[in-house]
Protein backbone atom coordinates (compact mmCIF):
# COMPACT_ATOMS: atom_id res chain seq x y z
CA UNK A 1 0.00 0.00 0.00
CA UNK A 2 2.61 2.51 1.25
CA UNK A 3 5.31 1.75 -1.67
CA UNK A 4 3.85 4.03 -4.63
CA UNK A 5 2.83 7.10 -2.71
CA UNK A 6 4.67 10.33 -1.75
CA UNK A 7 6.23 10.94 0.85
CA UNK A 8 3.71 12.10 3.66
CA UNK A 9 5.73 15.41 3.67
CA UNK A 10 5.52 16.65 0.84
CA UNK A 11 3.83 19.65 0.80
CA UNK A 12 1.92 22.01 -1.45
CA UNK A 13 4.74 23.77 -2.11
CA UNK A 14 7.49 21.51 -2.88
CA UNK A 15 4.85 19.78 -5.58
CA UNK A 16 4.33 23.62 -6.97
CA UNK A 17 7.75 23.56 -7.30
CA UNK A 18 7.87 20.34 -9.35
CA UNK A 19 5.35 21.35 -11.76
CA UNK A 20 6.46 21.77 -15.34
CA UNK A 21 5.67 23.92 -18.28
CA UNK A 22 6.71 22.50 -21.72
CA UNK A 23 9.24 20.74 -20.41
CA UNK A 24 10.94 22.71 -18.01
CA UNK A 25 9.79 23.55 -14.02
CA UNK A 26 7.90 26.50 -13.86
CA UNK A 27 8.95 29.85 -11.71
CA UNK A 28 5.59 30.67 -9.98
CA UNK A 29 6.97 34.15 -9.04
CA UNK A 30 7.08 35.16 -12.61
CA UNK A 31 3.28 36.19 -11.79
CA UNK A 32 4.82 38.76 -9.47
CA UNK A 33 7.02 40.13 -12.26
CA UNK A 34 3.98 40.14 -14.75
CA UNK A 35 0.86 41.00 -12.93
CA UNK A 36 1.62 44.21 -11.71
CA UNK A 37 1.83 45.35 -14.89
CA UNK A 38 -1.28 43.44 -16.30
CA UNK A 39 -3.38 44.47 -13.90
CA UNK A 40 -3.47 47.93 -14.64
CA UNK A 41 -3.47 46.60 -18.71
CA UNK A 42 -6.35 44.39 -18.70
CA UNK A 43 -8.44 46.96 -17.28
CA UNK A 44 -7.54 50.03 -18.53
CA UNK A 45 -6.80 48.50 -22.43
CA UNK A 46 -8.84 44.88 -22.64
CA UNK A 47 -11.77 45.54 -20.40
CA UNK A 48 -12.09 49.23 -21.57
CA UNK A 49 -12.47 47.42 -25.23
CA UNK A 50 -15.05 45.60 -23.86
CA UNK A 51 -16.78 48.00 -22.08
CA UNK A 52 -16.58 50.50 -25.06
CA UNK A 53 -18.28 48.03 -27.47
CA UNK A 54 -20.88 47.45 -25.08
CA UNK A 55 -21.48 51.24 -24.75
CA UNK A 56 -21.74 51.28 -28.75
CA UNK A 57 -25.32 49.08 -28.44
CA UNK A 58 -26.82 52.10 -25.94
CA UNK A 59 -27.97 55.21 -25.62
CA UNK A 60 -26.07 56.76 -22.62
CA UNK A 61 -25.48 60.57 -22.29
CA UNK A 62 -23.16 60.57 -19.29
CA UNK A 63 -26.11 61.44 -16.69
CA UNK A 64 -28.22 58.42 -16.03
CA UNK A 65 -27.96 54.89 -17.15
CA UNK A 66 -27.75 53.16 -20.46
CA UNK A 67 -30.16 52.27 -22.74
CA UNK A 68 -30.12 49.23 -24.76
CA UNK A 69 -30.42 50.35 -28.50
CA UNK A 70 -29.01 47.19 -30.27
CA UNK A 71 -27.57 48.22 -33.89
CA UNK A 72 -29.15 51.63 -34.05
CA UNK A 73 -25.91 53.61 -33.45
CA UNK A 74 -24.82 51.51 -36.61
CA UNK A 75 -27.28 52.01 -38.76
CA UNK A 76 -27.05 55.68 -37.52
CA UNK A 77 -23.40 55.68 -38.58
CA UNK A 78 -24.16 54.25 -41.72
CA UNK A 79 -27.04 56.81 -42.30
CA UNK A 80 -24.85 59.63 -41.20
CA UNK A 81 -24.30 62.50 -44.16
CA UNK A 82 -21.31 63.55 -42.02
CA UNK A 83 -19.31 60.43 -41.72
CA UNK A 84 -18.49 60.06 -45.42
CA UNK A 85 -17.37 63.70 -45.00
CA UNK A 86 -15.48 63.08 -42.34
CA UNK A 87 -13.67 60.10 -43.85
CA UNK A 88 -12.77 61.89 -47.23
CA UNK A 89 -11.09 64.94 -44.68
CA UNK A 90 -9.26 61.75 -42.94
CA UNK A 91 -8.14 60.28 -46.67
CA UNK A 92 -7.63 63.45 -48.22
CA UNK A 93 -5.31 64.20 -45.29
CA UNK A 94 -3.55 61.06 -45.68
CA UNK A 95 -3.01 61.39 -48.96
CA UNK A 96 -1.26 64.39 -48.40
CA UNK A 97 0.79 63.62 -45.27
CA UNK A 98 1.42 59.94 -46.25
CA UNK A 99 3.85 60.55 -49.18
CA UNK A 100 5.06 64.05 -48.44
CA UNK A 101 6.05 62.74 -45.33
CA UNK A 102 7.35 59.63 -46.73
CA UNK A 103 9.46 61.68 -49.77
CA UNK A 104 10.82 64.46 -47.22
CA UNK A 105 11.92 61.75 -44.74
CA UNK A 106 13.98 59.72 -47.57
CA UNK A 107 15.84 62.36 -48.99
CA UNK A 108 16.65 63.96 -45.07
CA UNK A 109 17.93 60.89 -44.27
CA UNK A 110 19.62 60.42 -47.77
CA UNK A 111 21.53 64.13 -47.08
CA UNK A 112 22.28 63.62 -43.73
CA UNK A 113 23.47 59.78 -44.02
CA UNK A 114 26.12 62.18 -46.39
CA UNK A 115 27.79 62.96 -43.27
CA UNK A 116 28.51 66.63 -44.70
CA UNK A 117 29.43 69.21 -42.22
CA UNK A 118 26.93 70.22 -40.36
CA UNK A 119 24.82 67.13 -40.38
CA UNK A 120 24.49 66.31 -36.70
CA UNK A 121 23.09 70.11 -36.63
CA UNK A 122 21.21 69.44 -39.64
CA UNK A 123 19.54 66.18 -37.93
CA UNK A 124 18.76 67.95 -34.41
CA UNK A 125 17.02 70.68 -36.68
CA UNK A 126 14.36 68.13 -38.49
CA UNK A 127 13.83 66.10 -35.23
CA UNK A 128 13.13 69.37 -33.26
CA UNK A 129 9.54 69.93 -33.74
CA UNK A 130 9.13 66.17 -32.68
CA UNK A 131 9.96 67.21 -28.85
CA UNK A 132 7.87 69.85 -28.61
CA UNK A 133 4.02 69.99 -27.55
CA UNK A 134 1.25 69.69 -30.24
CA UNK A 135 -0.40 72.85 -28.87
CA UNK A 136 3.11 74.58 -29.62
CA UNK A 137 3.02 73.46 -32.99
CA UNK A 138 -0.44 74.08 -33.87
CA UNK A 139 -0.55 77.34 -32.57
CA UNK A 140 2.73 78.40 -34.30
CA UNK A 141 1.61 77.56 -37.19
CA UNK A 142 -2.06 79.06 -37.13
CA UNK A 143 0.15 82.07 -36.13
CA UNK A 144 2.55 81.66 -40.14
CA UNK A 145 -0.44 80.79 -41.75
CA UNK A 146 -2.23 83.78 -41.05
CA UNK A 147 -3.77 84.95 -44.52
CA UNK A 148 -2.50 88.63 -44.17
CA UNK A 149 0.42 88.95 -42.03
CA UNK A 150 1.36 85.07 -41.33
CA UNK A 151 5.08 84.60 -42.69
CA UNK A 152 4.43 82.36 -45.35
CA UNK A 153 1.74 84.42 -47.31
CA UNK A 154 3.53 87.16 -46.57
CA UNK A 155 6.96 85.62 -48.03
CA UNK A 156 4.81 84.08 -50.80
CA UNK A 157 3.59 87.40 -51.99
CA UNK A 158 6.61 89.01 -52.51
CA UNK A 159 7.36 86.26 -55.31
CA UNK A 160 3.51 87.21 -56.47
CA UNK A 161 0.88 84.68 -54.68
CA UNK A 162 -2.02 86.33 -53.72
CA UNK A 163 -2.60 85.24 -50.04
CA UNK A 164 -3.66 81.96 -49.80
CA UNK A 165 -6.64 82.12 -46.74
CA UNK A 166 -5.06 78.73 -45.32
CA UNK A 167 -7.21 78.15 -42.38
CA UNK A 168 -10.74 79.92 -43.19
CA UNK A 169 -10.62 78.08 -46.90
CA UNK A 170 -12.66 74.92 -46.86
CA UNK A 171 -10.46 74.35 -49.80
CA UNK A 172 -7.26 74.85 -48.09
CA UNK A 173 -7.39 74.18 -44.57
CA UNK A 174 -6.62 70.31 -45.15
CA UNK A 175 -3.42 71.37 -47.09
CA UNK A 176 -2.70 73.96 -44.18
CA UNK A 177 -2.99 70.92 -41.71
CA UNK A 178 -1.36 68.63 -43.40
CA UNK A 179 2.00 70.71 -43.94
CA UNK A 180 1.50 71.50 -40.17
CA UNK A 181 1.98 67.78 -39.76
CA UNK A 182 5.03 67.05 -41.74
CA UNK A 183 6.78 69.38 -40.06
CA UNK A 184 5.74 68.07 -36.65
CA UNK A 185 6.45 64.35 -37.61
CA UNK A 186 8.95 63.86 -40.34
CA UNK A 187 11.85 63.47 -38.13
CA UNK A 188 10.60 60.76 -36.42
CA UNK A 189 10.43 58.31 -39.60
CA UNK A 190 13.91 60.08 -41.10
CA UNK A 191 15.76 58.70 -37.72
CA UNK A 192 13.96 55.28 -38.50
CA UNK A 193 15.09 55.64 -42.48
CA UNK A 194 18.48 56.74 -41.32
CA UNK A 195 19.04 53.92 -39.10
CA UNK A 196 18.18 51.54 -41.86
CA UNK A 197 20.49 53.42 -44.29
CA UNK A 198 23.57 53.09 -42.08
CA UNK A 199 22.94 49.39 -41.92
CA UNK A 200 23.29 49.15 -45.72
CA UNK A 201 26.94 47.76 -45.80
CA UNK A 202 29.36 50.06 -47.81
CA UNK A 203 30.92 47.20 -50.05
CA UNK A 204 27.42 46.94 -51.75
CA UNK A 205 27.44 50.29 -52.83
CA UNK A 206 31.30 50.42 -53.64
CA UNK A 207 30.58 47.17 -55.87
CA UNK A 208 28.14 48.83 -57.72
CA UNK A 209 30.23 51.35 -58.55
CA UNK A 210 33.47 49.52 -59.53
CA UNK A 211 30.46 47.88 -61.88
CA UNK A 212 29.80 51.12 -63.21
CA UNK A 213 26.57 51.90 -61.49
CA UNK A 214 25.68 55.71 -61.44
CA UNK A 215 24.65 57.24 -58.08
CA UNK A 216 21.45 57.31 -59.29
CA UNK A 217 21.00 53.85 -60.48
CA UNK A 218 23.20 52.60 -57.25
CA UNK A 219 20.38 54.40 -55.44
CA UNK A 220 17.34 52.57 -57.31
CA UNK A 221 19.49 49.41 -57.45
CA UNK A 222 21.01 48.88 -54.42
CA UNK A 223 19.46 51.42 -52.04
CA UNK A 224 15.77 51.20 -52.46
CA UNK A 225 14.90 47.41 -51.85
CA UNK A 226 17.19 47.22 -48.70
CA UNK A 227 15.66 49.84 -48.01
CA UNK A 228 12.29 48.57 -48.36
CA UNK A 229 11.02 46.91 -44.75
CA UNK A 230 11.89 49.89 -43.03
CA UNK A 231 9.92 52.41 -45.90
CA UNK A 232 6.84 49.79 -45.37
CA UNK A 233 6.86 50.60 -41.58
CA UNK A 234 7.32 54.07 -42.05
CA UNK A 235 4.27 54.03 -43.59
CA UNK A 236 2.11 51.70 -42.38
CA UNK A 237 3.16 53.92 -38.88
CA UNK A 238 2.27 57.20 -40.97
CA UNK A 239 -1.17 55.30 -42.57
CA UNK A 240 -2.11 54.48 -38.57
CA UNK A 241 -1.64 58.44 -37.50
CA UNK A 242 -2.98 59.87 -39.90
CA UNK A 243 -6.41 58.06 -39.37
CA UNK A 244 -5.57 59.71 -35.02
CA UNK A 245 -5.60 63.21 -36.25
CA UNK A 246 -6.68 64.74 -33.67
CA UNK A 247 -4.51 67.34 -31.27
CA UNK A 248 -3.62 69.16 -34.52
CA UNK A 249 -7.40 69.99 -35.67
CA UNK A 250 -8.16 70.70 -32.09
CA UNK A 251 -5.55 73.46 -31.67
CA UNK A 252 -5.38 74.97 -35.45
CA UNK A 253 -9.08 74.86 -36.70
CA UNK A 254 -11.59 73.13 -34.36
CA UNK A 255 -12.86 71.12 -37.37
CA UNK A 256 -13.72 74.17 -39.50
CA UNK A 257 -14.18 76.13 -41.25
CA UNK A 258 -17.71 74.65 -42.25
CA UNK A 259 -16.44 70.95 -40.89
CA UNK A 260 -13.73 70.94 -43.56
CA UNK A 261 -11.59 69.90 -41.31
CA UNK A 262 -13.30 67.43 -39.25
CA UNK A 263 -11.05 64.31 -39.25
CA UNK A 264 -12.60 61.18 -37.75
CA UNK A 265 -11.38 61.30 -33.91
CA UNK A 266 -12.42 64.92 -34.19
CA UNK A 267 -16.05 63.68 -34.97
CA UNK A 268 -15.73 61.04 -32.34
CA UNK A 269 -14.49 63.36 -29.76
CA UNK A 270 -17.20 65.96 -30.94
CA UNK A 271 -20.00 63.61 -30.63
CA UNK A 272 -19.12 61.74 -27.48
CA UNK A 273 -17.67 65.22 -25.42
CA UNK A 274 -19.44 68.01 -26.72
CA UNK A 275 -22.56 66.50 -27.53
CA UNK A 276 -23.13 63.97 -24.87
CA UNK A 277 -23.63 60.92 -27.33
CA UNK A 278 -21.46 58.26 -25.73
CA UNK A 279 -22.80 55.35 -27.78
CA UNK A 280 -22.86 56.89 -31.00
CA UNK A 281 -19.17 58.04 -30.50
CA UNK A 282 -18.32 54.17 -28.93
CA UNK A 283 -20.13 53.02 -32.18
CA UNK A 284 -17.98 55.56 -34.32
CA UNK A 285 -14.68 54.47 -32.32
CA UNK A 286 -15.33 50.88 -33.42
CA UNK A 287 -15.16 51.04 -37.05
CA UNK A 288 -12.54 53.44 -37.00
CA UNK A 289 -10.74 50.26 -34.94
CA UNK A 290 -11.69 47.88 -37.58
CA UNK A 291 -11.07 50.25 -40.31
CA UNK A 292 -6.84 50.12 -38.78
CA UNK A 293 -6.96 46.81 -38.07
CA UNK A 294 -8.02 45.54 -41.52
CA UNK A 295 -5.59 48.21 -42.85
CA UNK A 296 -2.47 47.19 -40.74
CA UNK A 297 -3.40 43.77 -41.74
CA UNK A 298 -3.11 44.27 -45.22
CA UNK A 299 0.03 46.03 -44.80
CA UNK A 300 1.50 43.38 -42.82
CA UNK A 301 0.34 40.74 -46.23
CA UNK A 302 1.67 43.13 -48.29
CA UNK A 303 4.84 43.06 -46.45
CA UNK A 304 5.31 39.46 -45.84
CA UNK A 305 4.74 38.69 -49.77
CA UNK A 306 7.66 41.11 -50.75
CA UNK A 307 9.76 39.63 -48.36
CA UNK B 1 40.08 76.05 -53.90
CA UNK B 2 38.71 72.32 -54.20
CA UNK B 3 41.18 71.50 -51.06
CA UNK B 4 39.34 73.84 -48.83
CA UNK B 5 35.86 73.40 -50.10
CA UNK B 6 36.46 70.05 -49.21
CA UNK B 7 37.74 70.78 -45.18
CA UNK B 8 34.87 73.25 -45.07
CA UNK B 9 32.50 70.59 -46.07
CA UNK B 10 33.72 67.51 -43.94
CA UNK B 11 33.46 65.59 -47.83
CA UNK B 12 35.34 62.58 -47.35
CA UNK B 13 35.43 61.06 -51.40
CA UNK B 14 35.39 63.09 -54.63
CA UNK B 15 33.87 66.30 -54.90
CA UNK B 16 31.17 66.85 -57.38
CA UNK B 17 28.83 69.39 -58.30
CA UNK B 18 25.90 67.60 -56.87
CA UNK B 19 27.70 66.86 -53.52
CA UNK B 20 28.12 70.72 -52.74
CA UNK B 21 24.51 71.68 -54.11
CA UNK B 22 23.34 68.81 -51.30
CA UNK B 23 25.09 70.22 -48.96
CA UNK B 24 24.23 73.76 -49.34
CA UNK B 25 20.12 72.93 -49.99
CA UNK B 26 20.23 70.59 -46.63
CA UNK B 27 21.72 73.33 -44.88
CA UNK B 28 19.46 75.71 -46.06
CA UNK B 29 16.24 73.03 -44.92
CA UNK B 30 17.76 72.62 -41.89
CA UNK B 31 17.80 76.12 -41.07
CA UNK B 32 14.09 76.84 -43.01
CA UNK B 33 13.27 73.60 -40.27
CA UNK B 34 13.98 75.64 -37.27
CA UNK B 35 12.97 78.95 -38.42
CA UNK B 36 9.26 78.54 -37.12
CA UNK B 37 10.49 78.23 -33.45
CA UNK B 38 12.60 81.55 -34.06
CA UNK B 39 9.40 83.23 -35.26
CA UNK B 40 7.53 81.96 -32.06
CA UNK B 41 10.30 83.62 -30.06
CA UNK B 42 10.59 86.48 -31.95
CA UNK B 43 6.92 87.00 -31.47
CA UNK B 44 6.37 86.73 -28.22
CA UNK B 45 9.20 89.69 -27.20
CA UNK B 46 7.29 91.87 -29.90
CA UNK B 47 4.24 94.72 -28.44
CA UNK B 48 1.17 93.41 -29.62
CA UNK B 49 0.73 96.27 -31.52
CA UNK B 50 3.82 95.70 -33.49
CA UNK B 51 2.82 91.61 -34.38
CA UNK B 52 1.11 92.57 -37.58
CA UNK B 53 2.66 94.21 -39.87
CA UNK B 54 2.83 95.25 -43.46
CA UNK B 55 6.85 93.36 -43.64
CA UNK B 56 8.55 90.41 -41.99
CA UNK B 57 10.33 91.82 -38.76
CA UNK B 58 11.89 88.59 -37.61
CA UNK B 59 13.83 91.54 -34.64
CA UNK B 60 11.29 93.21 -32.64
CA UNK B 61 11.24 96.69 -33.39
CA UNK B 62 10.57 97.36 -29.28
CA UNK B 63 11.63 94.67 -27.19
CA UNK B 64 9.19 93.81 -24.40
CA UNK B 65 8.15 91.28 -21.56
CA UNK B 66 4.03 92.23 -21.26
CA UNK B 67 3.03 89.71 -23.20
CA UNK B 68 4.86 86.83 -20.72
CA UNK B 69 3.10 89.15 -17.51
CA UNK B 70 -0.43 88.43 -19.78
CA UNK B 71 0.45 84.64 -19.56
CA UNK B 72 1.70 84.46 -16.21
CA UNK B 73 -1.86 85.74 -14.88
CA UNK B 74 -3.30 81.89 -15.53
CA UNK B 75 -2.22 79.54 -13.17
CA UNK B 76 0.67 78.61 -14.92
CA UNK B 77 3.02 77.62 -12.24
CA UNK B 78 0.40 74.69 -11.05
CA UNK B 79 0.17 73.84 -14.47
CA UNK B 80 3.59 73.11 -14.74
CA UNK B 81 3.42 71.25 -11.29
CA UNK B 82 0.59 69.06 -12.41
CA UNK B 83 2.47 68.01 -15.65
CA UNK B 84 5.82 67.13 -13.67
CA UNK B 85 4.01 65.03 -10.98
CA UNK B 86 1.81 63.42 -13.60
CA UNK B 87 4.61 62.94 -16.01
CA UNK B 88 7.12 61.78 -13.83
CA UNK B 89 4.96 59.22 -12.20
CA UNK B 90 4.01 57.43 -15.75
CA UNK B 91 7.09 57.55 -16.90
CA UNK B 92 8.55 56.17 -13.41
CA UNK B 93 5.84 53.84 -13.12
CA UNK B 94 5.80 52.30 -16.95
CA UNK B 95 10.05 51.62 -16.48
CA UNK B 96 8.86 49.70 -13.24
CA UNK B 97 5.95 47.37 -14.43
CA UNK B 98 7.64 47.32 -17.94
CA UNK B 99 10.67 46.22 -17.00
CA UNK B 100 9.71 43.58 -14.51
CA UNK B 101 7.35 42.53 -17.24
CA UNK B 102 9.61 42.26 -19.98
CA UNK B 103 12.29 40.22 -17.84
CA UNK B 104 9.71 37.64 -17.13
CA UNK B 105 8.39 37.72 -20.60
CA UNK B 106 12.42 37.12 -21.76
CA UNK B 107 13.21 34.73 -19.25
CA UNK B 108 11.25 33.04 -16.87
CA UNK B 109 9.00 29.98 -17.40
CA UNK B 110 5.30 30.16 -16.82
CA UNK B 111 1.84 28.69 -17.70
CA UNK B 112 0.35 32.09 -19.92
CA UNK B 113 3.71 33.87 -21.35
CA UNK B 114 2.55 33.30 -24.66
CA UNK B 115 -1.10 34.23 -24.11
CA UNK B 116 0.74 37.46 -22.24
CA UNK B 117 2.59 38.39 -25.25
CA UNK B 118 -0.32 37.83 -28.00
CA UNK B 119 -2.29 39.91 -26.05
CA UNK B 120 0.34 42.81 -26.10
CA UNK B 121 0.78 42.57 -29.45
CA UNK B 122 -2.63 43.02 -30.51
CA UNK B 123 -3.02 45.43 -28.53
CA UNK B 124 -0.04 47.57 -30.66
CA UNK B 125 -2.74 47.59 -33.29
CA UNK B 126 -5.37 49.23 -31.50
CA UNK B 127 -5.51 52.81 -31.08
CA UNK B 128 -5.85 54.51 -27.87
CA UNK B 129 -8.89 56.60 -28.54
CA UNK B 130 -10.96 53.83 -28.77
CA UNK B 131 -10.80 53.02 -25.17
CA UNK B 132 -10.99 57.22 -24.42
CA UNK B 133 -14.76 56.56 -23.63
CA UNK B 134 -15.13 53.46 -21.95
CA UNK B 135 -12.42 55.31 -19.60
CA UNK B 136 -14.02 58.39 -19.23
CA UNK B 137 -17.07 57.00 -18.15
CA UNK B 138 -15.62 54.88 -15.82
CA UNK B 139 -13.61 57.76 -14.34
CA UNK B 140 -17.32 59.64 -14.36
CA UNK B 141 -19.03 56.96 -12.32
CA UNK B 142 -16.70 56.38 -9.52
CA UNK B 143 -16.71 60.28 -9.20
CA UNK B 144 -12.75 60.34 -9.81
CA UNK B 145 -12.24 62.82 -12.91
CA UNK B 146 -10.28 65.90 -12.56
CA UNK B 147 -7.90 64.02 -9.92
CA UNK B 148 -4.17 62.91 -10.54
CA UNK B 149 -5.37 59.08 -10.56
CA UNK B 150 -7.53 59.90 -13.36
CA UNK B 151 -4.45 60.97 -15.50
CA UNK B 152 -2.12 58.83 -14.26
CA UNK B 153 -3.36 55.27 -14.14
CA UNK B 154 -4.52 54.65 -17.43
CA UNK B 155 -0.99 55.42 -19.19
CA UNK B 156 0.93 53.28 -16.92
CA UNK B 157 0.38 50.57 -18.54
CA UNK B 158 2.32 51.16 -21.74
CA UNK B 159 3.03 48.48 -23.86
CA UNK B 160 5.57 49.77 -25.37
CA UNK B 161 7.80 49.85 -22.58
CA UNK B 162 7.68 45.94 -22.18
CA UNK B 163 8.27 45.33 -25.50
CA UNK B 164 11.65 47.35 -25.48
CA UNK B 165 12.69 45.33 -21.94
CA UNK B 166 11.56 41.98 -23.74
CA UNK B 167 13.74 42.64 -26.65
CA UNK B 168 16.88 43.93 -24.33
CA UNK B 169 16.74 41.12 -21.94
CA UNK B 170 15.92 38.17 -24.56
CA UNK B 171 19.27 39.53 -26.79
CA UNK B 172 21.30 39.46 -23.17
CA UNK B 173 23.66 36.27 -22.61
CA UNK B 174 21.96 34.17 -20.51
CA UNK B 175 25.35 33.02 -18.89
CA UNK B 176 26.27 35.86 -16.41
CA UNK B 177 22.81 34.69 -15.17
CA UNK B 178 23.38 31.22 -14.84
CA UNK B 179 26.63 31.94 -13.30
CA UNK B 180 24.47 33.86 -10.51
CA UNK B 181 21.86 31.09 -9.89
CA UNK B 182 24.71 28.52 -9.68
CA UNK B 183 26.17 30.67 -6.82
CA UNK B 184 22.56 30.49 -5.50
CA UNK B 185 21.36 33.92 -6.13
CA UNK B 186 17.49 33.69 -6.02
CA UNK B 187 15.97 34.98 -8.98
CA UNK B 188 14.62 38.75 -7.45
CA UNK B 189 18.75 39.29 -6.69
CA UNK B 190 19.58 38.53 -10.53
CA UNK B 191 17.01 40.59 -11.41
CA UNK B 192 18.10 43.86 -9.67
CA UNK B 193 21.56 43.02 -9.11
CA UNK B 194 22.59 41.99 -12.79
CA UNK B 195 19.84 42.15 -15.63
CA UNK B 196 18.32 45.56 -14.72
CA UNK B 197 22.04 47.40 -14.59
CA UNK B 198 23.06 45.81 -17.87
CA UNK B 199 19.83 47.30 -19.00
CA UNK B 200 20.51 51.17 -18.35
CA UNK B 201 20.94 52.10 -22.18
CA UNK B 202 17.21 50.67 -22.59
CA UNK B 203 16.10 52.24 -19.45
CA UNK B 204 17.52 55.69 -20.09
CA UNK B 205 16.19 55.50 -24.17
CA UNK B 206 12.19 54.15 -23.24
CA UNK B 207 12.41 57.19 -19.97
CA UNK B 208 13.03 59.95 -22.44
CA UNK B 209 10.73 58.40 -24.90
CA UNK B 210 7.93 57.72 -22.29
CA UNK B 211 8.97 61.39 -21.04
CA UNK B 212 8.09 63.69 -23.82
CA UNK B 213 4.77 61.35 -24.95
CA UNK B 214 3.13 62.18 -21.31
CA UNK B 215 4.50 65.34 -21.16
CA UNK B 216 3.21 66.49 -24.60
CA UNK B 217 -0.26 64.06 -24.32
CA UNK B 218 -3.44 66.13 -25.10
CA UNK B 219 -6.24 63.71 -25.62
CA UNK B 220 -6.93 62.18 -22.25
CA UNK B 221 -6.00 65.17 -19.95
CA UNK B 222 -8.15 67.63 -22.05
CA UNK B 223 -11.02 65.08 -21.73
CA UNK B 224 -10.48 64.61 -17.54
CA UNK B 225 -9.37 67.72 -15.88
CA UNK B 226 -12.50 70.52 -15.76
CA UNK B 227 -11.04 72.68 -13.24
CA UNK B 228 -8.07 75.20 -14.37
CA UNK B 229 -6.25 73.52 -10.83
CA UNK B 230 -6.04 70.41 -12.38
CA UNK B 231 -5.11 70.79 -16.20
CA UNK B 232 -1.75 70.34 -17.53
CA UNK B 233 0.78 72.39 -19.40
CA UNK B 234 -0.52 71.54 -22.36
CA UNK B 235 -3.51 71.84 -21.77
CA UNK B 236 -3.71 75.06 -20.22
CA UNK B 237 -1.73 76.94 -22.62
CA UNK B 238 -4.35 75.73 -25.40
CA UNK B 239 -6.38 78.04 -24.22
CA UNK B 240 -4.18 80.58 -25.93
CA UNK B 241 -4.96 79.35 -29.27
CA UNK B 242 -6.76 82.40 -31.21
CA UNK B 243 -9.94 79.53 -32.39
CA UNK B 244 -10.59 78.68 -28.68
CA UNK B 245 -10.07 82.64 -27.38
CA UNK B 246 -11.21 85.04 -29.87
CA UNK B 247 -10.45 84.93 -33.66
CA UNK B 248 -11.10 88.78 -33.74
CA UNK B 249 -8.64 89.50 -30.79
CA UNK B 250 -5.77 89.62 -33.63
CA UNK B 251 -2.78 90.84 -31.05
CA UNK B 252 -3.68 87.67 -28.98
CA UNK B 253 -0.64 85.94 -31.11
CA UNK B 254 1.87 88.00 -28.94
CA UNK B 255 1.11 86.91 -25.98
CA UNK B 256 0.10 83.25 -27.46
CA UNK B 257 3.68 82.64 -28.70
CA UNK B 258 4.76 83.66 -25.20
CA UNK B 259 2.80 80.79 -23.60
CA UNK B 260 4.67 78.57 -26.62
CA UNK B 261 7.87 79.83 -25.87
CA UNK B 262 7.22 78.77 -21.91
CA UNK B 263 5.65 75.46 -23.29
CA UNK B 264 8.50 74.72 -26.20
CA UNK B 265 11.56 75.87 -25.27
CA UNK B 266 12.43 73.67 -22.27
CA UNK B 267 11.72 71.07 -24.31
CA UNK B 268 14.14 71.79 -27.09
CA UNK B 269 16.80 72.52 -24.51
CA UNK B 270 16.32 68.87 -22.92
CA UNK B 271 16.34 67.55 -26.14
CA UNK B 272 19.84 68.97 -27.19
CA UNK B 273 21.29 67.46 -24.09
CA UNK B 274 20.02 63.96 -24.80
CA UNK B 275 19.34 64.03 -27.86
CA UNK B 276 21.15 60.59 -28.41
CA UNK B 277 18.46 58.63 -26.36
CA UNK B 278 15.96 60.38 -28.49
CA UNK B 279 17.45 58.88 -31.57
CA UNK B 280 18.09 55.67 -29.52
CA UNK B 281 14.15 55.69 -28.83
CA UNK B 282 13.13 55.84 -32.52
CA UNK B 283 15.45 53.77 -33.70
CA UNK B 284 14.08 50.87 -30.91
CA UNK B 285 10.48 51.82 -31.95
CA UNK B 286 11.69 51.37 -35.28
CA UNK B 287 12.57 47.61 -34.85
CA UNK B 288 9.41 47.13 -32.94
CA UNK B 289 7.38 47.22 -36.17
Amino acid sequence: MTTRQLPADTSLRTRLGRMTWKGERIEWSAYFYVLPFFVPFVIFTILAIIFGAYVSFTEWRIIGDPLWVGFANYVRAFNDDFVPKVWGNTFQLAAIVVPGTTILALLFALYVNQRLRGFTASRLAFYAPRVVSVTVVGLVWVWMLDTRFGVINQYLHKVGVPYIPWLTNPDWVLWAVGMTTIWWDLGFHMVILLAALQDIPSELKDSASIDGASALQQFWYVVVPLLRPAISLVITLEIISAFRIFSQIFVMTQGGPAGASFSIIFYIYERGFMNTELGYSSALSLMLFFTILVVTLIQLRIIRERA
Amino acid sequence: MVARLKLVMGAQGRLTVGRVLLWIIGLWLAYMWILPFVWMVSTSFKLPGEVMTQTIEWIPRTWTLDNYRVVFQKPIVRWLWNSMVVTTSITLASIMLGAAAGYALARMNFPGRNVFFMMLLLSLMIPTEMTIVPRFIAFLRLRATDSYAALILPPIAEVFSVYLFRQFFLSLPRELEEAAAMDGASRFRIFRVIALPLARATTIAAAVLLFTTNWNAFLWPLLITFSEEMKTLPIGMAAFAPVTMNRTQIESYAPGMAAMTILGVPSLIVFLFLQRYFMEGVISTGIKG
